[in-house]
């Protein structure tokens, strides 16, 4: 399904990195905006300022507070005893790009490990884009195969430190936008594991 | 859960619109959705990262081009073959493990051979040595750029007839022609063959970095031979060793520490055993060990510390008797006693002090203590302890280590030294003593809170003491020559060179006063006129991969006397680098590198033994592909000829060679016993023959080789051809605990039966036997139980040092510093030449010289350009912000640093350097690592017959002109390094990979040789050069220029007569020896005749 994959797409973006002007505006201009955002889209802050001083003084001051300084949204983190990243190749969930034969281009995600929540959620997109492709072509062998890896891949990496996460975002964060994408990645998280459980069985 | 109340039905209702927004970042640069691609082996996304194949790859690996890669990977390009011109290259390599040699921790390399060109392609670690565990610091890497040097020198050089030395004119010889002229030399001391003929060869070693080769070849030659650079290098830290062990150095278990515990920041920064040392230490502190850095200067360590503690330099150990105070009087947590009763008891010589009523009486006399002790018991012995550490109070450390307003940092120091238990790891090492007169007090003071605590029963996370943490069997070879396992004898006499009679307990050789007892007449006729044979010249010095002129202080002495033909009549340099030494020797032999050159190296970086092997990586890739020498006692040499490095050799092969060939080739003198093979004595031994005899020695190793090679003749030797590293043992932790065997008749130890009827008891529980006709202690029975001990005569750590009290240095033999100021006068010799008392003007600075540079630290990497680079001989003066601001200076400014004895009064001179006002030294103490500042005379040298000019060290030293009259010195810079090299294309050797060279940007004019200026500053009882100085600065003149050098070396010779004279307490007539019998010279083996005071009168 289609918005599966755009789902993993967009709340990838919120998480990766810093909000732009561009992809704001793509946000606000989406028909269930007030749906999907509904704290943030009554905040009067956004009323009051410009787009760019929105993103600048308040967005980006939040996202580094949520992403970078205080929070940690590195599966290894959470998963790890010592609370360590392992940013190195024996990191499980490097291990399974790798069999895909995908590769992280850790500068350009700018994250120190591919185990990110930003990272993990467009692996989540790939993986739901090639189930689309393998639709198109009729091949229900491939369909199969994609499902149970995105299930197993939500069951055993994402879902095991996204929730908690999340979690301390909803909390922590002091804008409505976070605090709203934070609420939305988990319900739509949970709600997509379940439609995998379907699915596969 | 309130997240799950509010669900929606993002895949079924109006949610669906989200579809139109696609705006993932995209971070996955590789997008395949089939099985990823494989061609020959290779794929783009390997299932698991390795910096290492498997050792069963290593003789045929086959790797993707790093360079090629970047365009793109297989997928794209595919790999190259005669169809597909356009893909990614192959390398083929032979991966020869090798040792780096770029200081002393000794880690593993590989080198990574390219068959088809015959080129080092790169140098990586060894994943086999446990020590350096696969990794290395810049160094390591470096030996690549040194190896292919554009100004390497390429084979043999000889000064040119008819020059002087010093005049850089020069011809090319052949290794037998220098062998000939150098062996007919040494065959002339041989058949002279008496006592001052035995002195007159000095074999001079730089870093050696191998363990026992170079103190053996002396010793086959019967001459008493060696000089190490120890004493401008480490002896102040090993004296304190050896007064509390009788062991070189301690060893520390980083990795389990609690309280990683560093003076100076030399473990973690740039020393001893540095990239191990480091790794091991941050293992640690993921642990949760505090890092404490004591250090006048806030070092990269010191930076990252849990506690930075900058005390004026040369008292620290001020400090250590302010820890072993507060242990003594204050108590537990819980009550209890904070020193360890158990281990103190049992394994400090305390009851030798106790029994000792004469010696306890001086010390009241000089008022150390105020009462005697009540009787001889522990206990009184903890009440002496607590009288005579009891004025060094936190008021008196204060005010002695300068650290006012930092009071606070004294509480933290206690509160994590005491929180860490016995686990408390440290390196007393460099800095703080080598730095100083009396340095050597920071050991034997450092190591007693340690001890009190029980830290230094090298038990997990403590501290143990080297010799058990290293293999060494470098120079056990004869197993496999004529002599047919018999070791040379003892060497008969003593060299007064390497070990003057001012310095019976030095701890190593004098060796940086070489040229100034050369031209020292008065001092020659002094002690010949009391019946010591001091000979008037040497016949032959040869530096080995050293460059003292450079690195050792009074530069221009060196020059002085190597330019005098009637005191050194021959000399040579092993040297695989052009060096400010060579320019004034009569040869430069070039031998190999870190990947040149056989070696066994090992060395006490964590509580194990590991053992390394240094080999030449194109003889032994040549090798493994066929390929076989013309001579097979010259394979080295054949293979760099073959390879195309030049005519470089190694030291094994060289001297074997020379001296079954050319010093004694019909066996006659004895000598060529030692180094002609058992198999065939008509030629010299191999390296196989030699590294099977060597490694055999080692039991785990030779059962290893044995079943991993059953069919080899050089088991040995192959395994670790291969491998390039072993691991003897681990997990060693108390070793003086280990039981003395016992089996009923006799006690065994090292592998000697003593009859237990043999063997007495004496009060204290130690085990004394006759061995060759010397007594000798064995064991130590403590409860019932017999224990190996500590190295100490008595078996235990010494608090109470009775050689000290034979050699007349009574008031030293506790731990002990002065407490006032009245006391600093008496005890001048623990007072720092540059204590804080000696500086009076606002200009005057305590200037610490000795920190080595991470990159930087030897004269024979000079010429790689990867570590030149980082380090562009720039040793700019640090000075505190509040010190610059108050004499007006701003960084980037001319400074004339002028040298001052403390001593004598007397001025040595001046240098010019560039001021960096820093937060990052202390108030009062100047900083200038003396690891840079080379220099050199011409930019390249005319050698008839070479297709072009052989350039002279150009990637490390600019130009300069020198002037000396006998009196003063002076260097002017004149061309820096980038105009000098860049100007000489055509003499750029290995230019595929060279031809970067146009882009260097460097031109070094900012480095100062301040060792020119400096004086020597012998230890009156450690021996060591103490390197600080104290410095009176001034803003330079407006004609001065950076790297301006003016000596006054008339001064600086009288400079070190009063360092010699007022400070020393020489041999006199009632000592029979002129060493403590027990404390073995470090490399030759001396006889009971050897040691024997000429001046003693007693019985014979």
């Amino acid at each position: 399904m289609e918005e599966r994959r755009a789902y993993y797409g967009l709340l990838s973006r919120i998480f990766i990195a810093e909000m732009d002007g561009h992809t704001l505006a793509k946000i606000e201009k989406l028909p269930n905006f007030k749906e999907l955002f509904p704290t943030y889209y009554s905040w009067e802050e956004r009323q009051r300022r410009s787009r760019y001083k929105l993103i600048n003084e308040l967005l980006n001051v939040d996202y580094t507070d949520i992403a970078i300084m205080h929070l940690i949204p590195y599966e290894s983190f959470y998963l790890r005893e010592d609370g360590m990243i392992e940013s190195g190749g024996a990191n499980p969930v490097i291990q399974i790009y790798n069999d895909f034969g995908f590769r992280v281009d850790l500068d350009r995600a700018r994250v120190v490990s591919g185990d990110h929540i930003g990272v993990e959620l467009e692996f989540m997109e790939m993986l739901a884009r090639a189930t689309l492709e393998a639709r198109e072509a009729g091949d229900e062998e491939a369909i199969g195969a994609l499902l149970e890896q995105q299930k197993s891949f939500l069951q055993e990496h994402l879902l095991q430190f996204a929730p908690l996460y999340l979690i301390n975002v909803a909390e922590q964060a002091r804008t409505p936008f976070y605090k709203d994408s934070a609420k939305l990645a988990l319900e739509f998280l949970l709600e997509d594991y379940e439609y995998l459980c379907e699915m596969v069985s | 859960m309130r997240f799950l109340e509010s669900r929606r039905n993002f895949l079924k209702g109006s949610a669906a619109a989200i579809a139109t927004v696609a705006v993932s970042k995209g971070v996955f640069s590789t997008i395949a959705q089939a099985s990823s691609h494989e061609e020959g082996g290779f794929s783009n996304t390997p299932k698991s990262l390795s910096f290492y194949p498997p050792l069963e790859e290593w003789d045929d690996f086959k790797e993707l081009d790093g360079n090629d890669w970047k365009r793109g990977g297989i997928d794209r390009k595919g790999v190259q073959s005669e169809e597909n011109p356009d893909g990614i290259y192959v390398n083929e390599y032979v991966i020869v493990p090798t040792v780096c040699s770029n200081c002393e921790a000794g880690c593993g390399l590989t080198a990574w051979v390219d068959k088809k060109s015959l080129v080092v392609k790169k140098y990586m670690g060894n994943p086999l040595h446990t020590g350096s565990r696969g990794r290395n610091c810049a160094k390591g890497y470096g030996a690549w750029s040194q190896m292919y040097d554009p100004d390497r020198i390429p084979f043999p050089l000889r000064r040119a007839p008819g020059s002087k030395r010093g005049e850089g004119k020069w011809v090319r010889v052949t290794w037998d022609d220098a062998m000939k002229e150098i062996g007919a030399k040494i065959r002339e001391l041989l058949e002279q063959g008496d006592e001052e003929a035995k002195k007159q060869f000095i074999y001079h070693v730089g870093r050696p970095n191998e363990n026992g080769f170079g103190a053996r070849l002396p010793h086959t030659l019967g001459f008493d031979g060696y000089d190490s650079h120890t004493n401008i290098c480490s002896a102040g830290a090993r004296q304190g060793s050896i007064q509390w062990a009788n062991d070189d150095r301690n060893s520390p278990d980083w990795a389990n520490a609690k309280l990683i515990f560093l003076q100076s920041s030399h473990a973690a920064d740039a020393g001893h055993y540095f990239q191990q040392s480091a790794g091991l230490i941050a293992d640690a502190r993921k642990k949760g060990a505090k890092l404490v850095v004591i250090d006048p200067r806030l070092s990269n360590s010191a930076g990252m510390a849990d506690l930075w503690l900058p005390l004026w330099p040369g008292t620290e150990a001020a400090l250590y008797l302010w820890l072993a105070n507060r242990i003594l009087h204050e108590k537990g947590r819980n009550g209890e006693d904070l020193v360890d009763h158990d281990f103190v008891r049992n394994w400090v010589n305390w009851k030798k002090l106790m029994r000792n009523k004469e010696y306890l009486n001086f010390i009241k006399e000089r008022g150390y203590i105020q009462n005697l002790p009540e009787d001889e018991s522990y206990e009184s012995f903890i009440q002496l302890l607590k009288e005579l550490y009891a004025p060094y109070t936190t008021e008196f450390v204060v005010k002695e280590c300068k650290i006012e307003g930092q009071e606070y940092k004294l509480e933290q120091l206690w509160e994590m030294f005491i929180d860490a238990g016995d686990r408390i790891a440290t390196y007393l090492w460099r800095a703080g003593t080598i730095g100083h007169r009396g340095g050597w007090m920071n050991t034997r003071a450092g190591f007693l809170p340690l001890a009190l605590r029980g830290a230094l029963r090298g038990d997990v996370g403590g501290v143990s003491w080297h010799h058990w943490h290293k293999a060494s069997v470098n120079g056990k070879w004869f197993k496999a020559t004529l002599s047919n396992g018999k070791k040379p004898p003892k060497v008969t006499v003593w060299n007064e060179y390497p070990w003057p009679p001012e310095y019976p307990l030095s701890t190593y050789e004098m060796s940086f006063l070489l040229p100034h007892l050369l031209m020292d007449e008065e001092w020659k006729r002094k002690w010949r006129a009391k019946g010591f044979k001091i000979p008037s010249r040497l016949k032959v010095w040869v530096p080995r991969m050293y460059n003292p002129v450079w690195i050792n202080p009074d530069g221009f002495r060196w020059i002085e006397a190597l330019k005098r033909e009637d005191l050194i009549e021959l000399s040579f340099n092993l040297s695989p680098t052009w060096s400010e030494t060579n320019w004034y020797c009569d040869y430069v032999l070039p031998t190999g590198l870190a990947g040149e050159r056989h070696d066994q190296q090992s060395e006490p970086t964590k509580p194990e033994k590991w053992v390394a092997f240094r080999q030449p990586a194109l003889r032994v890739a040549l090798e493994k592909m066929g390929w076989k020498p013309k001579d097979p006692t010259r394979a080295t040499l054949e293979a760099h000829m073959k390879a195309g490095l030049g005519e470089i050799w190694e030291e094994i092969e060289f001297w074997a060679n020379l001296m079954v060939h050319y010093v004694d080739p019909d066996g006659k003198l004895g000598v060529k016993q030692y180094w002609a093979s058992k198999e065939d004595p008509s030629r010299a031994i191999t390296i196989p023959e030699f590294y099977q005899a060597a490694f055999s020695l080692l039991p785990n190793l030779k059962k290893a080789a044995e079943a991993a090679y059953p069919n080899s003749k050089y088991p040995c030797y192959e395994f670790m051809r291969d491998r390039g590293a072993f691991t003897e043992e681990t997990n060693i932790y108390k070793p003086q605990e280990r039981e003395v065997a016992f089996d009923g008749e006799h006690y065994i130890v090292h592998g000697h039966k003593y009859p237990k009827d043999e063997v007495i008891i004496d009060e204290d529980g130690v085990l004394w036997v006759e061995h060759h006709g010397r007594r000798k202690s064995i064991g130590v029975k403590i409860g019932d139980k017999i224990y190996q001990g500590f190295h100490t005569p008595d078996k235990r750590l010494d608090f109470f040092v009775d050689w000290l009290v034979e050699y007349r240095w009574p008031e030293y033999a506790i731990p002990i510093y002065p407490r006032n100021a009245k006391e600093r006068q008496e005890m001048v010799h623990l007072v720092t030449q540059v204590h804080h008392d000696y500086m009076q003007g606002a200009n005057e600075f305590a200037l610490n010289t000795i920190y080595r540079l991470p990159y930087m630290i030897h004269t024979r990497s000079v010429n790689s350009k990867h570590l030149m680079e980082i380090s562009v001989n720039h040793n700019p003066i640090w000075i505190h912000t509040s010190d610059a601001k108050r004499l007006g200076i701003k960084r980037g400014d001319k400074i004339r640093v002028k040298i001052v004895d403390t001593l004598s009064g007397l001025e040595s001179g001046y240098f010019v350097a560039m001021a960096v006002p820093t937060e990052a030294t202390r108030p009062g103490v100047l900083a200038c690592s003396h690891h840079a500042g080379r220099w050199k005379l011409k930019n390249a040298v005319e050698i008839p017959g070479f297709q072009h000019r052989l350039g002279v060290l150009g990637l490390g030293a600019p130009l300069y002109k020198m002037s000396m009259d006998g009196k003063i010195g002076k260097m002017r810079a004149k061309e820096g390094i980038d105009k000098g090299l860049k100007k000489r294309p055509e003499t750029w050797q290995f230019k595929d990979i060279n031809k970067d060279l146009e882009h260097i940007w460097w031109d070094g004019l900012t480095g100062t040789w301040q060792n020119a200026v400096a004086p020597v500053h012998p230890d009156p009882i450690a021996g060591n050069h103490a390197w600080h100085h104290k410095v009176i600065i001034e803003k330079a003149k407006p004609t001065d220029r950076f790297g301006d050098v003016y000596v006054n070396y008339e001064n600086n010779f009288k400079i070190y007569q009063a360092w010699r004279d007022k400070l020393t307490r020489p041999l006199t007539a009632d000592l029979k020896y002129r060493r403590p019998m027990h404390m073995p010279r470090p490399a030759v083996p001396l006889s009971e005749e050897a040691y024997r005071n000429p001046m003693y009168k007693g019985e014979a």
